[in-house]
């Protein structure tokens, strides 16, 4: 906690750890008080797999990443605000091997693939939540991401896919 | 490269406590910062004029003890200024008892965005009017310190179908705010108590009556007597994402009818005809009934030029408040 007044200025560290990996970041130096997760994700990281279709809108859903677990619209985030926290992006989530992975590969889950791994992301936090989800939550759980190739049908049945091949895996 | 651009700048203080805050406030160049959803829009779209811009934020979400709770005790519910849409939608004791609220906070933006928005940056949001959110300032109007609303001789399709306040006709565009006036809830601040009925206001650019160095701590609701029902409602042109073309939120039952229509006025707007016409009477609620009160809930209406079809609109969601389960 801090009780910096008239010290606004003062610099900060923000740690955050991205796909595991632990990361530190100097407010006024590395990135600025504005910087959000998005533009931390993709220019100071280098994870281009996080996206934007609306320009910063908030209306696509392409940039969205899992923080502390829960899927959040990177470019509607402060990297400050993302401080002592745990970021995902598609990266970490194929370096495990989720069988998510796998599953929109079989399915065809994409046509030009530019938003599937908004859609890998928020599938994997609903299914971590909830291993046998309903085609209603699944859509739910989705409709916060764009496809302008519509293809919606395919993604649902990756996620029941990818739902079965871990629960077959958490027999075993 | 991505085309999204850059938020303008601005210094970043933490505050430690409510205390902190409001002094930081009081010295006039800073915003409280919650969620940020809003504030980013207007930040990375230069939607203001530069001179109303703050050069400082000060972030809430360091203050503690913490405003994100949710506690239902002794039949009044407390929710902290902070506390994210996504955990008052999926909060039990709020889905039993204050139905209306767990649907409006449900019905925010996208999951994505409810998991980050805040219920007080939801009800304190910005104006949405089209003109307003132009990037770049490219329309100076009324909510910016300018003399010319652009929506009154302009496209006005999605604005106001009950008049203006201080000239604007843009309208309040939150969730949430009709369900907290259908339920009487109040909103607690470091200074003051206030009306969910009295919150919200027509200001430059700001929509609530809080003070420059105000913050809220905490919604209470009192819990509905136990023979009223409570329930919210919203036409959007796509389920996810969008914000309302009309919501409305009601509580109704035990003799007691409270509608409040949103999306409509630049302010929330209680539909006191249809209650009166409700009320003493929600035990012989049927069609007709709902119709009479539908009727009189939009007989208020002076629709603008292109805004017409909202009245219907807004007459079917006071319909589908009160009978609850149609879709007409």
């Amino acid at each position: 906690m801090s009780g910096i007044v008239g010290a606004v200025e003062e610099r900060r560290v923000i740690k955050i750890n991205i796909n595991g990996r632990e990361y530190e970041f100097e407010i006024g130096v590395d990135i600025q008080p504005g910087t959000t997760l998005f533009e931390l994700l993709r220019s100071r990281v280098g994870l281009r797999s996080v996206r934007d279709a609306c320009l910063g809108d908030g209306s696509c859903g392409a940039c969205t990443v899992l923080v502390d677990g829960d899927p959040v619209l990177s470019c509607m985030m402060l990297a400050a605000d993302c401080h002592n926290r745990k970021v995902e992006t598609v990266e970490g989530i194929a370096r495990e091997g989720h069988p998510l992975i796998d599953a929109f590969a079989k399915n065809y889950a994409y046509q030009c693939g530019y938003e599937a791994p908004a859609f890998i992301v928020t599938a994997k936090a609903l299914l971590d939540k909830n291993p046998n989800p309903s085609e209603e939550e699944i859509v739910e759980a989705l409709s916060g991401i764009i496809s302008r190739a519509g293809v919606y049908p395919a993604v649902i049945s990756a996620v029941e896919d990818a739902a079965e091949a871990l629960r077959k895996r958490g027999v075993s | 490269m991505s085309g999204v651009r850059a938020l303008r700048s601005f210094k970043l203080v933490n505050a430690g406590s409510v205390d902190e805050a409001a002094r930081i406030l009081a010295e006039g160049n800073a915003w409280p910062l919650a969620g940020g959803t809003d504030i980013i829009h207007l930040l990375r779209f230069r939607v203001l004029p530069d001179g109303m811009y703050p050069d400082v934020l000060v972030n809430l979400k360091t203050i503690s003890p913490s405003l994100e709770y949710i506690n239902y005790q002794d039949g009044v519910l407390r929710i902290g200024a902070l506390t994210k849409l996504s955990a008052i939608s999926r909060d039990a004791a709020v889905k039993e008892r204050f139905a209306a609220l767990a649907a409006a906070a449900g019905s925010v933006g996208s999951p994505q965005i409810r998991n980050v928005a805040t219920v007080g940056g939801d009800i304190a949001q910005f104006p949405r009017g089209w003109y307003f959110r132009k990037p770049d300032n490219r329309f100076h109007c009324l909510r910016k310190g300018g003399d010319t609303c652009y929506a009154r001789t302009g496209d006005n399709r999605y604005h106001s179908i009950f008049g203006e306040i201080n000239g604007c006709v843009a309208v309040n565009m939150s969730d949430v705010a009709p369900a907290l006036v259908a339920l009487d809830a109040e909103i607690v601040t470091n200074k003051r108590t206030i009306r969910a009925e009295d919150f919200w206001d027509v200001r430059v650019p700001r929509s609530t009556v809080l003070e420059q160095d105000e913050v809220m701590l905490e919604i209470r609701i009192p819990a509905p007597p136990r023979g009223a029902r409570s329930s919210f409602e919203k036409f959007a042109v796509r389920k996810a994402i969008d914000f309302p073309i009309v919501n409305g939120a009601a509580l109704i039952g035990d003799g007691l009818a409270r509608i409040v229509l949103n999306a409509v006025y630049p302010v929330p707007y209680r539909a006191r005809k249809a209650e009166e016409i409700l009320r003493g009477r929600t035990d012989a609620i049927n069609e007709e009934l709902a119709e009479e009160a539908a009727d009189a809930a939009v007989s208020g209406a002076v629709p603008l030029a292109y805004n017409g079809w909202k009245v219907q609109v807004a007459r079917s969601i006071v319909k589908r408040l009160i009978l609850p389960g149609t879709r007409r």
